[in-house]
């Protein structure tokens, strides 16, 4: 499991976690009945203060993503109902657009920067 | 059921002909870690001084684990651990024999913690402490903060001066003491990336005033800002409520909104036929944007 937190964003902690686990489950990196880490391991794990992390967990669970399963965390219980391929990649898309700005902005060929923008998802790819 | 582990109701202080604290109003919750924010000069220094009882304060009150900050007991003492922005060690003594020295004073004292922040901070215990670089001396005293496990700890800028990998170990302490849930941390600082890792709770002092005392996250939902596109002229304000700021040119404006409600925005949009964009900000930003305002 990997969660990238960037405190400078804009967007509070907790909603990052919460983005991300969503994600995760929508690109089917996690699946029904898989069991996040404990709140305590994933304070220490990002190094981000505990309340942070179980208020993510908790809403999560009142959006019926997450169950709390007593003595043992908490349980993916399914990807979201309705979640298309648009939907999924919304997030995405202002970054992308930032990065499409920036590109222009250098000056730089749409090849080169395509090119980047492929090797990189390549490297995540291999993580998994 | 938690308490106010610090409680300050309208207190002021002053420095000769220099008001530092107009009227703080501020309750720390036991069991958060609560950040303090403040530019520099804004009091935060005097505040956390009051607060531990190395200043009198000139009127309100100020309390610690429910005693008169000023009175501290003997016992409310020995469950508090405070750091100064510039900490007076005994400069003579050598960083083992101040270790051993400090440990006589209190009934618990974690000698793991003390080899673990040592040996990853490379603090030479045989060095006389005026030996050391000004970092290890800071490094050094919240070691002295730490060891005790304090049920409360108040600290004064401890990162200033800390490379970025010993805050990080230092954060990660501090992550470790909230975990343990019942243990309070107040700290000031103007390093924001760490206080949104570490902190679930931020109070923002300005004009000797808190101006702003609750979760992070909500802090960070409560200060937006906008961008706003129209075909047609726009107005000389666009009149949101909340409005800290606005710069408003003739197509195009941008507004930091506190307390935006959901409303004002498709009212924009009706109104003025507006394309309105939403953009949540740093704390950094809020921080500079609600100062701006005053």
């Amino acid at each position: 499991m990997s969660f990238h937190i960037d405190p400078a964003l804009g967007q509070p902690i907790y909603r990052q976690l919460m983005e991300q686990v969503r994600a995760q489950i929508a690109g089917g990196r996690l699946v029904a009945g898989d069991f996040l880490p404990s709140v305590r391991q994933c304070a220490k794990a990002f190094d981000v203060n505990p309340m942070t992390i179980s208020r993510a967990f908790t809403l999560l669970e009142s959006e019926g993503v997450l169950e709390r399963v007593r003595g043992k965390g908490m349980r993916v219980i399914g990807p979201p109902p309705v979640e298309t391929l648009a939907a999924r990649g919304a997030p995405l898309e202002p970054l992308l657009r930032a990065a499409a700005q920036r590109a222009h902005e250098l000056n730089l060929p749409t090849d080169e920067v395509l090119s980047d923008l492929r090797s990189f998802l390549e490297e995540h790819s291999d993580e998994l | 059921m938690s308490f106010d582990v610090l409680e300050a109701s309208q207190v002021t202080k002053r420095f000769s002909s220099h008001q530092v604290l107009r009227g703080v109003d501020l309750s720390v919750p036991q069991g958060s870690v609560m950040g303090l924010l403040g530019r520099n000069g804004a009091g935060k220094s005097t505040l956390l001084q009051c607060a531990v009882g190395l200043l009198k304060v000139d009127g309100g009150e100020l309390s610690l684990l429910g005693e008169d900050s000023w009175r501290l007991s003997a016992s409310a003492k020995s469950r508090l651990g405070f750091v100064a922005q510039t900490p007076e060690l005994t400069p003579w003594m050598r960083g083992r024999k101040l270790l051993e020295y400090a440990a006589s004073f209190y009934p618990r004292w974690n000698w793991d913690l003390v080899r673990r922040l040592v040996a990853l901070w490379e603090i030479d215990l045989r060095a006389r402490v005026r030996e050391l670089s000004e970092g290890h001396r800071r490094q050094l005293a919240i070691i002295l903060a730490l060891a005790p496990e304090p049920e409360v700890l108040i600290l004064d800028e401890p990162v200033a001066g800390l490379d970025p990998v010993a805050r990080r170990t230092f954060l990660q302490e501090l992550i470790d003491v909230a975990l343990e849930g019942e243990r309070t941390v107040l700290f000031s600082t103007h390093i924001t990336a760490d206080l949104e890792r570490v902190a679930d709770r931020v109070a923002l002092l300005a004009d000797g005033r808190i101006r702003f005392n609750d979760r992070l996250d909500v802090l960070k939902e409560r200060v937006v800002k906008l961008y706003v596109r129209s075909q047609d002229a726009l107005p000389s304000t666009l009149g949101v409520p909340g409005t800290l700021r606005e710069d408003v040119g003739r197509h195009e404006a941008m507004v930091v909104v506190e307390g935006l409600e959901t409303e004002a925005v498709d009212g924009l949009r009706d109104r003025l036929r507006a394309h309105v964009e939403v953009k949540h900000l740093g704390l950094d930003d809020i921080f500079l944007e609600m100062h701006h305002a005053g």
